[in-house]
């Protein structure tokens, strides 16, 4: 049975799943949940995701959610794409590094690019009313985290070294969604980081979904 | 040469790789990096976002509390409880181990810290907690917890029947719930909706105190 990726199309977590499963070139169904109805907060759906979230994966009965955890179970479970090295490094000192490269993602970078951007976009799109204070406070937070970056990037090419990981892939959704939310912080903070960022969105597996997750049935 | 920390007692993160440190009974001398000091440059020059803790393993470099806490654990297997799965348990027990330390961090982490940070740190920086964000912040809290519950009715912990770092990550905000006054696990009402996680919560905490 081909494995169902549940989700919003547009959703960031769900794009995230989408763009490594078309890198490591694993067909999918996409079954779109109808979050306007509130069918991520339904008894049934709770059965799979039980915090109410997209995404989850049903892979012939076997049921993963949170987003980065999919995206590490398929580069675990299929082989790197032929002429390409894994997502996930093996060696410890090579994995160790991707794991601080990872857990930089969620301590440096999304805590303040998902404020900003749900304050901008997010709620705009639901016409809510938008904090201003939050969107410069997390944008300055952020700007200050990107001189990080910027020194990390000029050692190397990638966050966890000179090959590309999970860990870069990972900032695809929030950081592309800047712009929109009215920073353009990945292309003015540094050289390093605007060179990372643009190899980044020239992904060809990000532009296949980056518009919206979809179904891949072959490659 | 024994490892390196380099951090501050008081920070929740350093607190987070001396209990696994600890757990695996792996020697450490610890390094005090005062509070202020992160952005020294012979700080910066290891850890480029001015943050601790960071390690010195005989000349490897590591930060990121979570990143270290697994590289202890895949290089020191023979010491203490192993703390991940093994290989040889496969790739889905693997998985349902990342989706576990997936949910600490972004269905715990940030919103407990949120709250302890309006609770605990702005008064020590002479700032009045924002009663109104932590009334959100609290309500966010309860619905997750809601969560936890649903997995832990079905498993002793949060990767399966066994205590993993998922689990134990959890340990330095869980023991500030006190200080920070979060009633999560003392409200009776709210024990009542989730059982469970107080009783995993619990554990973990006597856990964490036992090791300190």
């Amino acid at each position: 049975m081909v494995l169902k990726l549940y989700g919003m199309p547009v959703s960031t977590c769900t794009r995230r799943v989408a763009t490594v499963l078309v890198e490591y070139k694993v067909p999918f169904e996409f079954v779109s949940i109808d979050v306007a109805k509130g069918e991520h907060k339904s008894a049934a759906y709770l059965q799979n995701q039980p915090f109410g979230q997209v995404p989850y994966i049903d892979d012939d009965g076997f049921i993963l959610f949170e987003s980065r955890a999919i995206c590490r179970y398929i580069v675990d479970k299929y082989p790197a794409p032929a002429g390409t090295t894994p997502l996930v490094p093996s060696d410890i000192k090579g994995k160790a590094l991707f794991e601080q490269a990872a857990s930089i993602e969620y301590s440096d970078f999304e805590p303040y690019a998902y404020p900003a951007v749900r304050e901008k976009v997010f709620k705009a799109m639901r016409n809510l009313p938008t904090d201003q204070a939050v969107y410069d406070s997390s944008i300055e937070t952020l700007d200050a985290k990107l001189a990080g970056y910027e020194a990390i990037l000029g050692k190397q090419k990638y966050l966890a070294g000179n090959e590309i990981t999970l860990a870069d892939l990972f900032h695809l959704p929030y950081a592309t969604l800047l712009a929109k939310a009215g920073s353009d912080l990945m292309t003015t903070k540094g050289p390093n980081v605007t060179r990372w960022y643009n190899e980044l969105c020239e992904r060809p597996s990000w532009n296949a979904v980056k518009d919206g997750a979809k179904s891949f049935s072959s490659y | 040469m024994t490892l390196k920390l380099y951090g501050r007692l008081q920070s929740t993160n350093t607190q987070r790789v001396i209990l696994i440190l600890k757990e695996k009974k792996i020697p450490y001398e610890l390094v005090e990096v005062e509070f202020g000091q992160n952005n020294q440059p012979e700080r910066l020059q290891f850890q480029p976002f001015a943050e601790i803790p960071y390690i010195d393993d005989d000349g490897f470099i590591l930060y990121e509390s979570r990143a270290i806490a697994r590289y202890l654990v895949a290089a020191y297997p023979e010491h203490g409880p192993t703390l991940v799965p093994p290989p040889s348990v496969g790739v889905k027990a693997q998985a349902l181990f990342e989706q576990a330390l997936s949910v600490e961090a972004f269905n715990f982490y940030p919103t407990v810290s949120s709250i302890l940070m309006e609770r605990l740190l702005k008064p020590f920086i002479g700032q009045t907690p924002d009663e109104a964000e932590i009334a959100t912040l609290t309500e966010k809290l309860d619905t997750r917890l809601a969560g936890y519950e649903r997995v832990l009715s079905k498993s002793k912990y949060l990767a399966g029947d066994e205590v993993t770092l998922a689990d134990l990550f959890h340990i330095p905000l869980l023991t500030l719930f006190g200080l920070g006054q979060i009633d999560a696990f003392t409200n009776d009402e709210k024990v009542k909706k989730w059982p469970s996680v107080a009783r995993w919560a619990n554990e973990l905490v006597q856990r964490g105190s036992v090791q300190s």
